[in-house]
């Protein structure tokens, strides 16, 4: 929603302080968490959370370093993980952060159910102030990426507010947070990482346009723009295009529609999409250089799966698409065909039809449901785009086709999205797609006893030459983009080297805040 | 209502031709209006509304006489058929609105609990900020093109419901009624057989003026994200979208839709004022 009364109070606010002391970082990148800052309800969930830290963290190439942590190992069995903590990382409250919290941290977060999933995880004990044990239930060698994400609270005084007020060992702690306005943050100064340049950093909330608008009167010095519009950047900015593996594509609901419902009451299935032929045409007809070229600007790639690019994706499983006369013949193979004459084929009188649900609020989303519906029409699929709320589409994600995103820096994202414990929970497996065989692949990879070894499982799960979730074999999503994140950032900032970006367009460029500087007075 | 006296004396020394002269014209040019967006916009080619990556954000040019937006969308074919769907989405909310109005009137003649409860709800419905409310009903609706018509319904009622009343009640007052009353008329045969034939000239100036203002606050609801789905064309839509665009230096990504809901609204204004004229010289209806 457009607040122009808002935006114009913060505009002014900036302008007014600006004269009073040294202008302050803003940044209008988006990503205010509805639940606060809370990393055990899932805050900093893509790792970088800001006002607290991690045990590891990832770096530019997306290694695996230390944070809180100064070595770590696993054990033989794959079971257990025993850390060394560094003995000078303090709370923001000059409160010394111990092994002890630690574990608090990581047993809350197995019980308290949010995003940081960590179900595998049997127990956390400090053996000694800077020693931490965090023993698991099974092999599962994601879990290493929790470690450089679950952001570590105090055992002393975490409690009921903690989302509002957060108390941290990360690089910022908290000024002000006035919901849906601004977050203000300062350096912390027991932060063991070193100095950050700015006396305080600002980060604006609210739409797109909003963003755009505080960049051209020059209030902002880092905006998130949609990739259609980023080539026209204000005076005094300069575009940046970051590379990602933040993805979209249309996620099917994979079961007929039997009248079951979710424990919501919403209910799951959808007859067309659960015939396979219809999902793999799509995947076959869908041209993802036009839709690149639509949504982007140009400014993306095409995307076959959910981790193009990264060293678990299987290029086998794709189908490149841009083929609409072998996405007819699979149409027609399945007898789905136009009977009546209005342009959409039937079958057994059932039209191929369903909505394309997409978030009103996201033009790219938006672009991408529209050129997807055009592109379908052409092999006589009606997919009807319906622009709703975030509400409605968890309504209705299990019995329509939604324009849905992810992609993270680990690989255990695939296993949510396709193994069968997870139909039905939160974003993950929406279609309640269950496959006993990619399943198996999938348990196999998590056990493996090391990470490459865990690759050809990965790979497997995906396409092993019968099945998989793949477009080739049970085509679970028609993958269409993988996006480019596009900021505008002040001339005079200096973001220094950039990761490849997880899903989240906004946020994740925060990594590595503590390291950015003004390059000119 | 001592202006209005003054007033209606003075009236007689004016023609009333000029104001039907008026009335006609104004009429003329709405319902010309009207007929060209419906029209055009039933004309409209297949896929004159498709998306087209090779045109995004082309500027005003032979094959695309306003220009396309950023997904390559021609603006005129999509400007008219946003002002269809803003004439309809009007017309169905003003007509709404202008029954509640009739129906809330007419109660008034039914007892003095009545008409004690109509003013009481039309005064506590003026009384709050209109398009506050609007947005209320619309997010309470869930927004979409039935959020926006039963937003517009419920809340543009109460001037005319105050006008009809007002009327109703003088007329419920006079011999001939009270006559049709005595000879055993019941209420509801009086409303209908002597108040609503009556009532006629102020319903439909009534639902002329509400009109531009249903059009306009479909666009209102629209812009701000609680009307219609933003694929597809309105106008509110649209000029949510320039929003941006116009930052980028498009200029005719706003200026159609604009100019097009100014227009519309514009002559149905007028034409609502020149038949509020006609049917109520002294004046009264907002």
């Amino acid at each position: 929603m457009f607040r122009p009364l808002s935006t114009l109070a913060v505009a002014l606010s900036l302008m007014l302080t600006a004269q009073a002391e040294a202008r302050p970082l803003v940044l209008a990148i988006g990503g205010e968490p509805d639940a606060g800052f809370d990393p055990i309800m899932g805050w900093g969930h893509y790792g970088n959370p800001l006002f607290q830290s991690t045990l590891l963290r990832t770096d530019a190439d997306l290694n695996l370093v230390g944070d809180l942590a100064t070595d770590w190992a696993l054990s033989e069995d794959g079971l257990v993980w025993r850390l060394r903590l560094r003995k000078d990382a303090m709370f923001s409250d000059g409160t010394p952060l111990t092994a002890k919290d630690v574990a608090f941290t990581y047993n809350t977060a197995r019980t308290a159910g949010g995003l940081a999933d960590l179900t595998v995880l049997k127990e956390a004990r400090a053996l000694d102030a800077t020693t931490v044990e965090l023993e698991l239930t099974e092999p599962r060698i994601t879990f290493v990426s929790r470690l450089a994400t679950l952001g570590i609270v105090p055992a002393a005084s975490y409690g009921e507010g903690y989302a509002r007020h957060p108390v941290g060992s990360g690089p910022f702690r908290m000024v002000e947070w006035r919901e849906g306005e601004q977050l203000v943050v300062e350096p912390n100064p027991h932060w063991h990482g070193g100095e950050i340049a700015f006396e305080r950093v600002s980060f604006i909330f609210g739409s797109e346009e909003a963003g755009q608008a505080l960049a051209r009167t020059g209030a902002a010095d880092l905006v998130a723009v949609p990739p259609s519009l980023a080539d026209g950047a204000p005076s005094g900015m300069k575009v940046l295009h970051v590379d990602t593996v933040d993805n979209r594509g249309l996620a099917f609901p994979m079961v007929p529609r039997a009248g079951e419902t979710t424990e919501a009451g919403t209910p799951i299935g959808n007859d067309v999409t659960a015939d396979p032929a219809i999902r793999v045409a799509i995947n076959q007809a869908l041209d993802r250089e036009a839709l690149v070229a639509l949504a982007l600007n140009g400014h993306g790639r095409p995307a076959t799966g959910p981790a193009d690019g990264l060293p678990w994706d299987n290029p086998e499983a794709a189908i490149p698409g841009n083929d609409p006369a072998t996405a007819m013949q699979t149409l027609d193979a399945a007898g789905w065909s136009d009977t009546d004459g209005d342009g959409i084929r039937e079958k057994d009188g059932l039209p191929a039809r369903f909505q394309v649900l997409y978030p009103a609020s996201d033009s790219t989303r938006q672009a991408l449901a529209l050129g997807a519906s055009e592109q379908l029409r052409e092999i006589g699929i009606d997919a009807q785009p319906t622009g709703s709320s975030w509400d409605e589409i968890g309504a209705l994600m299990h019995s329509e086709v939604v324009v849905l995103g992810w992609g993270a820096h680990d690989p255990s994202e695939v296993f949510y999205l396709h193994h069968g414990d997870y139909a039905g929970v939160d974003y993950y497996n929406t279609g309640h797609y269950v496959n006993p065989t990619v399943d198996a692949h999938l348990e196999a990879a998590e056990a493996a006893p090391s990470f490459e070894a865990s690759l050809a499982e990965w790979k497997a799960a995906a396409w092993d030459g019968e099945t998989g979730f793949g477009p080739k074999g049970d085509a679970t999503w028609a993958w269409m983009v993988n996006l480019e994140h596009a900021y505008w950032a002040s001339d005079c900032l200096d973001l220094g080297p950039l990761q490849v970006h997880p899903h989240g367009h906004g946020f994740p460029i925060t990594h590595d805040l503590p390291s950015w500087r003004w390059t000119c007075e | 209502m001592t202006d209005a006296t003054e007033l209606t004396v003075t009236l007689p020394a004016r023609s009333r031709k000029i104001p039907r002269q008026r009335a006609k014209w104004h009429g003329a040019v709405a319902l010309v209006l009207l007929g060209a967006v419906l029209a055009g916009s039933a004309l409209l080619p297949d896929g004159a509304l498709s998306v087209n990556a090779a045109a995004r954000a082309l500027p005003p040019q032979p094959g695309h006489l306003l220009g396309t937006d950023m997904l390559g969308r021609d603006i005129a074919a999509r400007t008219l058929a946003a002002l269809a769907q803003s004439v309809q989405v009007g017309l169905l909310a003003a007509g709404a609105s202008t029954l509640v109005a009739v129906v809330l009137g007419l109660a008034a003649t039914f007892g003095r609990l009545a008409d004690h409860a109509v003013g009481v709800l039309t005064e506590l419905a003026l009384g709050l900020p209109h398009f506050v409310l609007l947005i209320m009903i619309a997010f309470a609706m869930g927004g979409g093109t039935t959020g926006v018509v039963v937003a517009v319904a419920l809340t543009h009622w109460p001037r005319l419901s105050r006008v009809l009343r007002h009327e109703a009640q003088t007329i419920a007052a006079s011999d001939y009624v009270a006559i049709s009353r005595a000879l055993g008329r019941s209420r509801l045969w009086v409303a209908r057989h002597h108040l609503v034939p009556h009532l006629v000239p102020q319903i439909l100036a009534g639902f002329i003026v509400i009109f531009p203002h249903a059009i306009l606050h479909e666009a209102g609801l629209s812009f701000i994200g609680l009307g219609i789905e933003p694929h597809l064309p309105s106008i509110g839509v649209m000029l949510s979208e320039s929003l941006r665009e116009i930052m980028a230096g498009h200029w005719w990504v706003a200026a159609a839709p604009g100019l097009g809901l100014m227009l519309v609204a514009l002559a149905f204004e007028q034409f609502g004022e020149a038949l509020r004229r006609l049917s109520d010289p002294a004046g009264g209806i907002a």
